[in-house]
């Protein structure tokens, strides 16, 4: 990677992060309010303890603070590919189980759905800022789970969305890391890469 | 240690139940009422009852037996509390008991994150209080702390679950600054820091909530502010004292601080001029029918006395001014 950054990509990376920060802000507060529908349309206990589902990406962390920039970048990336997936598939049985029934949920869920995209898109770009490649997004994809109960499934969305929910203040806070400047050579701390 | 309202019973040693022996407490003696042989009994015992017993042989005044007794309660449910001000960082944990035992106490606290142990730091002061590191931030899983207190009583115990983004709750906004604006009759300029125990508002940035009202109306005005340290007013009444606190909240989670220390500020209000001698006169006959809202001071341009409230009145020259009153109250 380059020693410093030109202005303009150091201009375009704040760009990047500052919607990039306003997405994530937009996505956590839809999120909320799909949680709320979800749990009371799917007959759910709000308080329930899902256990950490297979396939979910977990935005629980350590050290936060010590990551790099491009360990930010690649894991956000990770993670929303894979809710990208997981919200469709709940989109699907979701059409399956209640068809026109439920409309509503469906529409919240395929906005979530956008905005997710969209983010992951975002962060595709900012990977692209610092010249790395971004990593491919595997073409099969690991074998789909088994078919699970309804009640199961169920379950799934909730802890899907819970997490989801977390990620998007992660996300936040990790693109407010990724903005600020540092003071010694002008780039983004944490964006070289570590020997 | 005996519980309040218990029944006490104390021997004098290995003295027999006949002996003659003298009781006293904190050095006085004991009415012999209360003995039953050479037994000790105190019904009922309440917290004055406390001190130092004694028990003398009869005639050679030797020391037979001696103990302190203390009179308590054991303890009701703790009151425990959690709170992250300094958010990443980590939450400390308070606690106190409804009521004392006066007797003394001891307090165990433990914290559980899903499966994981961890350890609450005791802080030297206060001493009800413990603190503790986040190990792992952006975490679904609860926490979920027991705070057991002990005394030679019995013992009682409470517990807390929440989760990390919950107890967040910043302290309130420090150095709450609010100056009136020169010129501006209206405007007052309020500025404050963010608290000092944040550790990182560029990555953890907070917004505000401004209240503020003149002190004589009990409606408060309220403002928020998604960024920034400093607001001005624009809809002050004229020359009327403002009271104004600043709260703080994560951009994104936990809840508001409590309302930060008061501060008190005036708007801007334009200095006496120099009057006219023939401005002075008719001014002394209209000053008198001047509303209340007129200050004590007899200025010829005074905003607060034209036309109620906040109204900006633009000074004319003394004489016109001072004519539109004459034909006004006269």
């Amino acid at each position: 990677m380059a020693a410093a950054d030109s202005p303009s990509t150091a201009l375009r990376r704040r760009d990047l992060c500052s919607r990039g920060i306003r997405l994530a802000g937009k996505m956590r507060a839809d999120v909320v309010d799909l949680l709320d529908t979800y749990v009371e349309q799917q007959g759910l206990d709000a308080s329930a303890s899902v256990a950490a589902v297979e396939g979910v990406p977990v935005a629980a962390v350590e050290r936060w603070d010590e990551q790099t920039g491009t360990q930010r970048l690649l894991e956000n990336l990770a993670a929303y590919r894979a809710f990208r997936a997981l919200l469709a598939q709940m989109l699907e049985e979701q059409r399956e189980q209640l068809g026109e029934a439920d409309a509503g949920l469906g529409r919240a869920l395929a906005a979530v759905l956008l905005q997710v995209s969209a983010f992951a898109y975002h962060l595709e770009e900012l990977l692209r800022l610092e010249s790395r490649g971004i990593p491919g997004e595997e073409e099969d994809g690991p074998p789909p789970p088994p078919r699970l109960s309804l009640f199961e499934q169920k379950l799934r969305g909730l802890g899907v969305l819970r997490e989801l929910a977390q990620w998007a203040v992660r996300s936040a806070r990790d693109l407010r890391q990724l903005a600020k400047p540092s003071p010694a050579t002008g780039t983004a701390p944490g964006l070289a890469e570590s020997p | 240690y005996e519980r309040v309202g218990a029944d006490v019973t104390m021997k004098c040693g290995s003295m027999d139940w006949d002996a003659a022996v003298t009781w006293t407490v904190n050095g006085t003696d004991i009415d012999e009422s209360h003995l039953n042989g050479s037994y000790l009994i105190l019904k009922n015992v309440g917290l004055s009852q406390s001190g130092q017993y004694a028990c003398y042989e009869g005639s050679s005044w030797h020391l037979k037996y001696q103990t302190f007794l203390r009179v308590g309660t054991p303890p009701k449910e703790p009151v425990l509390m959690c709170r992250s001000n300094n958010y990443p960082k980590g939450f400390y944990c308070s606690w106190h008991l409804p009521t004392p035992t006066y007797i003394p106490n001891t307090f165990n606290i433990s914290v559980v994150h899903g499966t994981k142990d961890m350890v609450c730091e005791k802080d030297a002061t206060p001493k009800n209080r413990c603190h503790i590191r986040y190990i792992q931030l952006f975490s679904t899983v609860k926490y979920k702390v027991t705070l057991t207190v002990t005394n030679p009583l019995g013992k009682n115990f409470t517990t807390l679950t929440f989760d990390e983004f919950a107890i967040v709750k910043p302290d309130p906004p420090e150095s709450v600054v609010a100056k009136p604006v020169p010129n501006n009759p209206r405007r007052l300029e309020v500025s404050w820091q963010n608290p000092s125990s944040w550790p990182e508002p560029e990555s953890f940035p907070l917004k505000f909530f401004l209240r503020y009202r003149p002190l004589i109306l009990d409606q408060w005005q309220h403002v928020e502010l998604s960024d920034g340290t400093s607001h001005t007013i624009t809809d002050a009444y004229a020359g009327k004292e403002y009271i104004i606190q600043v709260a703080a909240k994560d951009n994104d989670i936990g809840t508001w601080s409590d309302w930060s220390v008061a501060v008190h500020a005036t708007p801007w209000t334009e200095e006496p001029k120099h009057l006219t001698t023939e401005a002075q006169i008719t001014e002394t006959t209209s000053a008198s029918t001047s509303s209340f809202m007129a200050p004590p001071t007899t200025k010829i341009c005074d905003k607060g006395a034209v036309v109620g409230s906040g109204a900006v009145a633009v000074c004319w020259t003394a004489g016109l001014v001072v004519a539109a009153y004459s034909v006004l109250f006269i």
